[in-house]
């Protein structure tokens, strides 16, 4: 069944992955369980897919629409059974941009991989994520932008959050970004795409 | 020999003795360098401009396109911005439901170009012209739709989708029709295919779906014997062989997202690579020796005794000194090129 779930998962077949959450509840078989062995390793599949170029944005969101809908079946057990996220991730496009679609696309991701995601939306001024961060116990910030004008704010959130004494990573990404720009402003994670963000943030929680 | 004729032989291949010259324009340059950007253009002439519209019947827009604020451009379509000089972003789409698909309307004043004007235009000048057209039917669709909804909408495939598409399909064909009947060189279309790193749909969707329409374009352009431009940013290796066959002459597109060698390797003699160097980073942040050694890049993969064009964008953050520098190696490689 989990098999079926996942293959209903990435072919965006939300009324399919419902079904099969339903059918997987009624059975008895752990919220968690599903989640863990059905729905999350739908989306890491689905991440690979995509990282290397055999599926693309469309599929991608429709499988974000399955995987929120099969979520939703899930969530009251998941509260029943005090199941936590993986952890929680602010992200936000930095101040002066208003593009989201990648930073939608990374958020998607993050909640389709089990963590929670507070998303902040665009245009965003560094002491809001700041604020956000300590607000929802935050285990990372990621940064999006598009505009290579718009990327130098990254490094004001960086500095904010160092200066803060807050001691979670940064974690940024976005057509200008590259992995030296990461490096020169000291963002600890870097990702060229949505997939590579979540095994980025991975690796930031579980060192 | 006149820049006209020697954009035509760079296109056709046939060693125009330099490299066609054109540099893009953002006004954030014009506000930010206005002394530095003259003295380029004035050391280094563009080859090939667009003839203005000479519309009769003005564009029902409102708002300032590249200046913070809200700008609704001639189909509705409601731009929110923030930063000076560059285009805003939809967060408002037109088309929220397909409900209000009756409520799209075609911007028919950009169909009251003054024939006349344009070919005094085109018969003024030496140089290369353009059609000031706007024709970019992914792009309208996700100015109308919403980029989210409207790659949705591309795996549901709703048929309203295709009744929209069908629509603004039709309007640009006759956007285009207009135009060649023209004096001008070419016809010119865009839609932005690439992401950073991939297309942004997959190759087979984009055949199924868009490449009919730009082989409509590309027949428009042939019935009347127009060479045809396209404009398409990102990552877009996989489509170009496309292009190539339905027979875009010449495409504008960030070239140093992707393999240039490869490219070069792939595609050089098949195609006119219409620019770039990379403004993402070349322009704004590196040297101008880097910059040279870019145009050296895009010289040796590209070069056949044509098939490039030296045309860069002058954008938000581009250096003038790098500018220029683009144009200045272009003129080096004059003795270079036939060499190659």
């Amino acid at each position: 069944m989990f098999h079926m779930m996942q293959e209903a998962l990435i072919a965006g077949n939300k009324v399919e992955v419902e079904s099969l959450v339903e059918a997987a509840l009624a059975e008895g078989t752990p919220a968690a369980r599903i989640l863990n062995e059905g729905l999350i390793p739908g989306m890491e599949r689905l991440g690979e897919l995509f990282k290397s170029n055999e599926v693309f944005i469309p599929e991608v969101l429709v499988a974000a629409r399955a995987m929120n809908a099969g979520l939703a079946k899930l969530e009251p057990s998941l509260a029943k059974d005090g199941v936590q996220p993986r952890g929680v991730v602010v992200i936000g496009t930095v101040k002066g941009d208003l593009h989201d679609i990648g930073k939608n696309l990374v958020a998607m991701m993050l909640r389709g991989n089990g963590y929670r995601v507070v998303d902040l939306g665009v245009d965003v001024a560094p002491e809001k994520y700041l604020e956000a961060a300590r607000a929802d116990g935050a285990g990372a910030i990621a940064l999006s932008a598009l505009l290579t004008t718009t990327m130098v704010q990254m490094k004001n959130v960086v500095e904010a959050v160092e200066a803060s004494g807050l001691r979670i990573p940064v974690i940024i990404g976005g057509a200008p970004v590259t992995r030296e720009y990461a490096d020169q402003i000291r963002a600890r994670g870097y990702a060229p795409d949505a997939a590579s963000a979540v095994e980025e943030i991975g690796r930031l929680f579980c060192p | 020999m006149t820049s006209r004729e020697l954009v035509k032989r760079t296109i056709e291949f046939r060693s125009p003795g330099r490299v066609p010259r054109q540099l893009w324009v953002l006004p954030w340059a014009e506000k930010v360098w206005p002394r530095e950007l003259a003295a380029i253009k004035e050391r280094f002439p563009d080859d090939i401009v667009t003839s203005p519209a000479f519309l009769n019947e003005p564009l029902r827009t409102s708002g300032e396109e590249y200046a913070p604020g809200v700008f609704v451009d001639e189909w509705g379509c409601r731009f929110e911005n923030r930063q000076w000089g560059v285009m805003g972003e939809v967060k408002e789409p037109l088309l929220r439901s397909w409900k209000d698909l009756d409520a799209v309307r075609l911007p028919r004043e950009r169909l009251s170009v003054d024939h006349r004007r344009v070919d005094e235009f085109c018969t003024s000048t030496e140089a290369f012209v353009l059609s000031k057209t706007s024709v970019r039917p992914f792009e309208q669709l996700q100015f109308l739709r919403g980029p989210e909804p409207l790659f949705m909408d591309l795996a549901d495939r709703p048929d309203e989708l295709f009744l929209l598409l069908e629509r603004i399909h039709g309007f640009f064909k006759e956007e285009l029709e207009l135009w060649a009947r023209t004096g001008v060189d070419a016809l010119v279309f865009a839609d932005d295919w690439g992401g950073q790193t991939s297309l942004l749909v997959s190759p087979a969707l984009w055949r199924e779906v868009f490449k009919p329409l730009y082989r409509d374009y590309a027949a428009i352009a042939r019935r009347h014997g127009k060479y045809l431009f396209m404009h398409t940013d990102g990552f877009v290796t996989g489509i170009l062989p496309d292009l190539i066959e339905i027979g875009v002459d010449a495409v504008n597109t960030q070239l140093f997202c992707m393999d240039i060698e490869d490219l070069g390797r792939r595609f050089a003699g098949k195609i006119t690579f219409w620019g770039e160097i990379d403004r993402q980073w070349l322009l704004p942040f590196a040297a101008p020796h880097e910059i040279a050694a870019a145009v050296e890049r895009v010289r040796t993969a590209f070069w056949r005794n044509g098939g490039a064009i030296a045309q860069c964008e002058f954008g938000v953050g581009a250096r003038p000194e790098n500018v220029a520098a683009v144009f200045e190696e272009w003129n080096r490689s004059k003795k270079l090129l036939y060499n190659i």
